[in-house]
């Protein structure tokens, strides 16, 4: 192929600007820098010994917001990135690019290229933000600009390289191109994060440079104290003593780990155009052939059905219909539900069956700590279809031409998945209706309206699935499975829970789903 | 049965104007709208079928004004876009009950009548497959019958031939025919033939604007006496498509016979009956020229 660097750049580019238009880039942009916001402001902190922090000068802002970044971006920024194949397939550009001569190989090195390109352009904006808190908040002067952007360029870039070649890695794999991947990605990145790493190749995050140099720097002033605590805190958790750290000391050994993990993002890019099905359909559809061969063991041809038409009728009637039916809503919801879990494997089911009787099974506070977190986990790729499958299979025209869809298919769809939080975790209702746990049972039935509620908001306004996969896996890991105050829908603990809040939220989320619905809708 | 469309207009961002004061009263029948791409049809299709707003004008269907009640006409419409999805996991009766517990239909009626629409668009024998797995062809006949779910009074078809083979074409056809007894039937098209064989009048639009509204027979009477059969060497072919407005090209042993559209006709030509496609063509040009002046 000639000239091979101007495809390369014209494809990411392209493919680049495609995606900073759109709303999710906007809305991930706004996400990030409402992160700046939350560092400048002091809602997030680092935490490093016993109660340090460091003196807010270029290296410890640079750190701070490197650290946010490396955390949150390489998890989010995974989801809106997670559609560079995806898109050209939905538009039949793939097709187009298929038939050119472009090796597979060149397409998947751009496309993760995109990738970059999009999550850098996140990192330079919050770049510019750090520069900006460090202006806004005279703590330390002067402004040291390498140690202000070092931890920006040598921690996250490379982060975000990974992460946006296993975004184009995982969308060539049938098994990881889905929700599935999604919520593998989520405990990939949680074992990153929290994993035992050195500073060594194993640190994919290079959150461990930051710790290990500024416990080192705490360790020289405070040689007898506790070092080895460093936490990244959201809330009120303040360090109340400062200290003074100058950066990190770049060796040639790090800088060559950093390096060596851009290359590993390279080589998965590569990788990646191994399983690339360059838009062959039938190499796109494997899954369905297999599901259809199975279900119809009669007619697994398409054209067979066309061989064999049946006599055109004499003359084409239509019997009346009768009049409309009493029990229409009912139905809906059961049609909604149908929609909602068709499709799934059994082995889905068995899971679910088994979380369901281990809740019957264990003691109550078993249930509710344990066992509900993951019947309530379980369903994450059922509930995530609300709100956005319409647009996500192109049915919108035929929807919303029906009469009262609004309120009347909304409000089925939000009840369907209601009920699925309903039956995924009745048994651990029966335990704490049998004790007689009123205000746990309150908290479960808020949990059991917020989940739905939630998912039909981020559906509809996203119009995909994947705003309430990453949102709500992080939230279930931050807030339920930890216990946290304010932050445990489920109400894990009488400590944590708070049914108010989360009917509140469940009211709010619901009237939002509305107002989306009746922004897509011509006459609502 | 009565749908008005007044004055409708519809403006996409500051410079496009996809329909411009759009006026037609329609009654029970076959309306075939015909134009080249880009005409609008998509668009006064989505604003009937309340996809879209209009920027200006009204449309009432049966005296009610589609603003101010739009169940109206939804509690009465088949639609078929031009461009729809599946959902790829459910197969055909699951998707049609789908669709019919959406438009309200009771489970019994539903039943029925999806029996009925699969025979009718004969998709019967593969009806418990996945509808990820129909060819396009099968996709738009599933289309098909889920417009005509809840026994619509307006049924509106965009495109609704393409991607069908000439069999299904012609079975489409008839099934259009033979339903529009007391419905009103839009079918937009770019397929002239599609029109030909079904259409009850017809409303050629462009550039947004409504160019000619009749019935096919009085379409085909403003080019009688206007269609030439010219039979010309190869060579000649290229000068000869400088000149005239031609509709159609044949090469035969003597040479490529030409079909053209002109008031005055050239020596060696011999006078044919127009067909629907000439009259469309004609009033086209009559209108660019219209819209050039």
């Amino acid at each position: 192929m000639k000239h091979p660097w101007r495809v390369l750049y014209q494809m990411a580019k392209a493919d680049f600007l495609e995606r900073v238009r759109r709303y999710s880039f906007l809305l991930i942009l706004a996400g990030a820098l409402y992160m700046a916001y939350a560092v400048i402001t002091e809602k997030v902190v680092v935490v490093v010994g016993d109660g340090y922090r460091g003196v807010y000068n270029s290296a410890w802002i640079g750190m701070l917001m490197a650290i946010c970044c490396s955390t949150f971006l390489s998890l989010c920024g995974f989801y809106v990135v997670k559609n560079a194949i995806e898109r050209d397939s939905t538009t039949r550009v793939g097709r187009i690019l298929a038939a050119t001569p472009m090796p597979k190989v060149l397409y998947t090195v751009a496309k993760t290229v995109s990738n970059f390109a999009v999550l850098a352009s996140m990192v330079l904006v919050l770049m510019a933000a750090a520069l900006a808190m460090q202006w806004l908040r005279p703590e330390a002067r002067p402004i040291s600009l390498w140690q202000l952007w070092s931890p920006f360029l040598l921690i996250d870039l490379p982060v975000m390289f990974v992460a946006g070649s296993l975004a184009l890695l995982f969308e060539t794999l049938p098994v990881l191109r889905g929700g599935v991947g999604n919520v593998i990605y989520f405990f990939l990145w949680t074992f990153a994060l929290t994993g035992g790493a050195t500073t060594g190749m194993d640190d994919a995050t290079g959150i461990h440079v930051l710790t290990t140099s500024t416990q080192q720097a705490l360790a020289r002033l405070d040689p007898g104290g506790k070092t080895k605590n460093f936490s990244l805190s959201i809330g009120p958790d303040h360090a109340w003593r400062t200290f003074l750290w100058n950066g990190v000391d770049w060796t040639p050994r790090l800088l060559a780990a950093r390096l060596l993990w851009a290359a590993t993002g390279l080589g998965l890019a590569v990788l990646a155009s191994v399983f690339f099905h360059r838009f062959d359909p039938a190499r796109e559809k494997i899954r369905d052939k297999k599901l259809k061969e199975k279900r119809n063991a009669v007619v697994d041809d398409p054209a067979l059905a066309i061989e064999h038409p049946q006599p055109t009728p004499a003359r084409a009637t239509l019997t009346p219909l009768g009049a409309r039916g009493q029990n229409r809503f009912t139905r809906l919801v059961l049609s909604e539900l149908f929609l909602m879990i068709k499709g799934l494997h059994w082995w889905w089911y068995v899971v679910a069956a088994g979380l369901l009787i281990a809740e019957f099974a264990s003691p109550t506070a078993q249930a509710r700590e344990g066992v509900l977190l993951a019947a309530w986990i379980w369903p994450v790729l059922v509930w995530s279809q609300m709100g956005c499958r319409e647009s996500r299979n192109a049915t919108q025209s035929l929807i919303f031409s029906a009469e009262r869809v609004v309120y009347r298919q909304l409000a089925a769809l939000w009840t369907a998945g209601v009920l699925v939080a309903l039956l995924t975790g009745a048994g651990t209702a029966f335990r704490l209706l049998t004790s007689l746990d009123w205000p746990q049972l309150a908290a479960w039935c808020a949990g059991a309206l917020f989940i739905p509620s939630l998912a039909l908001a981020l559906g509809v306004w996203s119009g995909s699935s994947k705003l309430f996969e990453a949102i709500y896996t992080m939230w279930w890991y931050v807030g339920p499975l930890h216990q946290l105050p304010s932050l445990d829908f489920v109400g894990g603990s009488r400590a944590s829970s708070s049914p108010g809040l989360y009917l509140t939220l469940a009211a709010a989320l619901l009237l939002a789903s509305c107002l989306g619905r009746r922004r897509q809708v011509a006459y609502a | 049965m009565k749908l008005t469309i007044d004055r409708v207009s519809k403006r996409y961002g500051a410079n496009t104007l996809a329909l411009q004061d759009f006026s037609l009263d329609l009654g029970s029948g076959i309306l075939g709208l015909l134009g080249p791409n880009g005409a609008g049809k998509t668009t006064l299709m989505s604003i009937l079928a309340t996809i879209t707003k209009p920027t200006s004008g009204t449309i009432q269907w049966n005296g009610t004004d589609l603003a101010a009640d739009p169940n109206a006409i939804r509690s009465v419409l088949g639609y078929l876009p031009q461009d729809f999805g599946v959902y790829p996991n459910l197969n055909a009766v699951e998707f049609l009950e789908y669709l019919a517990a959406v438009k309200g239909l009771d489970s019994a009626s539903a039943r029925r009548r999806i029996d009925e629409l699969l025979n009718l668009v004969n998709l019967t024998d593969v009806r418990k497959r996945p509808l990820g797995g129909y060819s396009g062809g099968m996709r738009q006949r599933i289309g098909i019958a889920q417009a005509l779910l809840n026994d619509p009074k307006l049924l509106i078809v965009d495109e609704p031939t393409a991607g069908l083979d000439p069999e299904e074409r012609v079975r489409f056809r008839n099934l259009l025919s033979d339903l529009s007894g007391d419905r009103i039937v839009i079918l937009s098209t770019h397929i002239v033939s599609d029109v030909e064989a079904t259409a009850t009048d017809i409303a050629l639009i462009a550039q947004g604007r409504l160019v000619a509204h009749a019935a096919p027979e009085e379409l085909l009477r403003a080019v009688e006496g206007k269609v030439w059969e010219w039979v010309v060497p190869s060579s000649e072919l290229n000068a000869a498509r400088q000149q005239f407005l031609i509709s159609n090209t044949s090469r035969r042993g003597d040479g490529v016979h030409v079909r053209l559209l002109a008031s005055q006709p050239p020596p060696g030509t011999t006078s044919v009956a127009p067909t629907l496609e000439d009259a469309y063509l004609f009033c086209l040009s009559q209108h660019r020229a219209g819209a050039a002046a």
